[in-house]
């Protein structure tokens, strides 16, 4: 493997940045995020993860789809989709993991185009955690922090700089159009996975994915949900949660002057926006009639979502959940998708 | 005229095709029928679509709303689509007139497998703007009369202002080995068909389960207890079949929003047999 200093990866970084949009962990008011960044000064280099999950940089938390422009029966849509090439860098193995099982839901046919221009567009470059954070349990979900099957770029960091591995072809091809300067290392990968001890390794138990649904009418979803604010952030802060809401919104009025057509038409943007099954509205139709009424039919879809539905429509393979533990962190009444692992374990078992 | 979709990706599966309203009318109490007469890469997009699919009308600068196609297109290049004024979207369809454009996306979703219906008796059971995607079934048998056994309608809706498609119960009526119940919960002076829900109707009529398949459309409730009825008539879950409403955004299983436990109502269905949904964990209830 090769070996680059810090000095290096930054020039490497800024180099990047001058020729494509980079994007980087940064903090924005002191939160972690991943940003676009012009300059390698700007980027975090210490973080546990970023609050945001990768998915922004694919599936941002609002788009537009199209821009409609509305005159007297005319009507003309503009598809906005973005060709941008961008690279995001510091990208963790939970992260890279949610990508790949959006991957799984966008592209099933038909293909989501917005989502997989963006991707086809975007190389990955990867960034081994050193420790695991307290809410972390990528280990109990079949991931690992030094994991790099899901990245373009993989880097290591250790006491003399960060080891580079290029996983891709893509991952290959920038590391050498932008020149990263990098020598041969005497360690090789064995010796330097050893070089990373992670004390959480399967902290929790994994149940089946058919416990999930044998435990459908457990009095426990109520339980747990009595205390749910249906504040939907846990699906914000997920990897691999994806449900969105579109809608018609106006352009402001300047903007609206200023269409190209010059005739008094008014424009709007069609727009998707991040959403969740947790919220109150969520399955109501036409008529008020609401299926899913109750917080506890919710949450429980939710769970049932990222570990039996999720990976049945979409062939995932594994648990639709990286165990990046941000739900947990972010929860405003402390609802821990590890307890909930853990009672499903423990009924299950009984 | 003008009325470009610039589309850079021919394929986006969520940018509508642009069609013109030929003809706007009132179908029920606050229930329009909307023909669409598609412009552009529309007329190619939906030259071919069946029974049960559904499309999303836009109205623009509002939003888009999913319905069920109320027409077929062997009868010919103009798609209806009945709609209920009840949210954003629909109201704001029901502001527009004839020669107004909206958008159209699809055709989507699965359908009824009238082949499969073919040489049986069907039972159809509408009840208010549930009858809106039940029309194409009626009008493909009644189209291809002789494929079909009989054909038993029982239509229903809470008040008779409320029946839709009225102006073509006569002609349903006279097709051969047709027949057409109505039913209403609450009649007028003028009425002087059954009153009550339509399982009521449906145990009056009790149609035999012999070489038969129900098709049921209509609030998730009356769905509910009209396929327990019809169990206790002997049919077989495999033998009824209904089309389910859900709130959806893509159409084309990403959004989410309309599953059933495992199964997506966008591309798993609209259509499904009992025998599918009956036996979920989650209710469509």
């Amino acid at each position: 493997m090769k070996l680059t200093t810090h000095e290096e990866l930054s020039s490497w970084l800024d180099s990047l940045a001058e020729n494509l949009n980079l994007i980087a962990p940064r903090a924005v008011d002191g939160v972690p995020l991943y940003r676009p960044v012009q300059h390698s000064q700007e980027v975090l280099w210490d973080f546990t993860r970023p609050v945001l999950s990768v998915k922004e940089a694919f599936f941002p938390a609002t788009e537009r789809l199209l821009t409609i422009e509305k005159g007297n029966r005319q009507i003309r849509l503009i598809e906005s989709l973005s060709e941008e090439p961008q690279v995001v860098f510091g990208v963790r193995p939970c992260d890279a993991r949610g990508v790949k099982m959006l991957d799984a839901l966008f592209t099933a046919a038909p293909g989501d185009p917005y989502y997989a221009r963006r991707r086809a567009n975007t190389t990955l470059v990867g960034l081994a955690c050193r420790e695991m954070g307290p809410t972390c349990f990528c280990t109990s979900m079949g991931g690992s922090p030094d994991d790099a099957s899901n990245m373009d770029v993989m880097l290591y960091p250790i006491e003399e700089g960060y080891l580079v591995q290029a996983v891709t072809s893509k991952g290959q091809a920038l590391l050498d159009n932008y020149a990263l300067q990098s020598r041969e290392h005497s360690t090789g990968q064995a010796e330097q996975k050893t070089a990373f001890v992670y004390e959480q390794a399967e902290k929790y138990p994994l149940p089946e994915r058919s416990a999930w649904a044998a435990q459908f009418e457990d009095a426990y979803w109520d339980q747990v949900a009595e205390r749910c604010l249906s504040c939907r952030i846990c699906a914000y802060v997920c990897p691999t949660c994806r449900c969105f809401d579109v809608r018609d919104e106006a352009l402001p009025e300047a903007m609206s002057n200023a269409s190209p057509s010059g005739n008094g038409s008014s424009q709007f943007e069609r727009i998707r926006c991040w959403d969740s099954c947790t919220g109150e509205a969520y399955r109501r139709i036409a008529g008020g009639h609401n299926p899913r009424a109750e917080k506890g039919q919710r949450l429980r879809n939710r769970f049932l979502c990222k570990f039996d539905y999720y990976p049945r429509q979409y062939a995932l393979g594994s648990a639709a959940c990286t165990g990046c533990g941000r739900c947990i962190d972010a929860c405003p009444v402390n609802i821990d998708i590890t307890e909930v692992m853990q009672h499903i374990a423990e009924v299950s078992q009984c | 005229m003008l009325a470009i979709s610039e589309r850079k990706n021919g394929a986006n599966p969520m940018v509508p095709y642009l069609g013109k309203l030929v003809k706007v009318k009132d179908l029920a109490a606050e229930i329009k029928l909307f023909s669409v007469e598609m412009l552009d890469g529309g007329r190619e997009a939906f030259s071919q679509y069946y029974p049960g699919q559904f499309a999303f009308l836009s109205a623009f600068g509002v939003g888009e709303a999913p319905f069920g196609i109320a027409s077929t297109p062997e009868r010919g290049p103009i798609l209806d689509f009945a709609v209920n004024r009840l949210g954003s979207v629909t109201s704001e369809l029901h502001l527009l007139g004839e020669g107004d454009i909206v958008g159209v996306r699809g055709p989507l979703g699965n359908c009824f497998p009238m082949d499969e219906f073919k040489g049986k008796d069907l039972i159809v059971l509408g009840g208010g703007i549930g009858g809106a995607p039940l029309r194409p079934v009626i009008h493909s048998v009644l189209d291809n009369r002789e494929d079909y056994g009989d054909l038993t309608i029982l239509w229903a809706a809470r008040h008779p202002s409320l029946l839709v498609f009225s102006d073509e119960y006569e002609q349903w009526r006279s097709a051969p080995g047709t027949r057409l119940h109505l039913t209403v919960d609450q009649p007028d002076d003028l009425w002087d068909h059954n009153v009550g829900l339509i399982t009521e109707l449906l145990e009056k009529v009790s149609p035999s389960p012999k070489n038969a398949i129900s098709i049921t459309c209509g609030p998730p409730v009356m769905i509910y207890y009209a396929s327990k009825l019809l169990e206790k008539l002997g049919f077989k879950a495999e033998q009824n079949y209904v089309t389910l409403e859900a709130r959806m955004h893509c159409g084309i299983g990403k959004c989410g929003r309309c599953n059933l436990g495992e199964k997506l109502v966008c591309v798993d269905g609209p259509v499904f047999s009992m025998a599918e949904v009956g036996g979920l964990r989650e209710s469509f209830l």
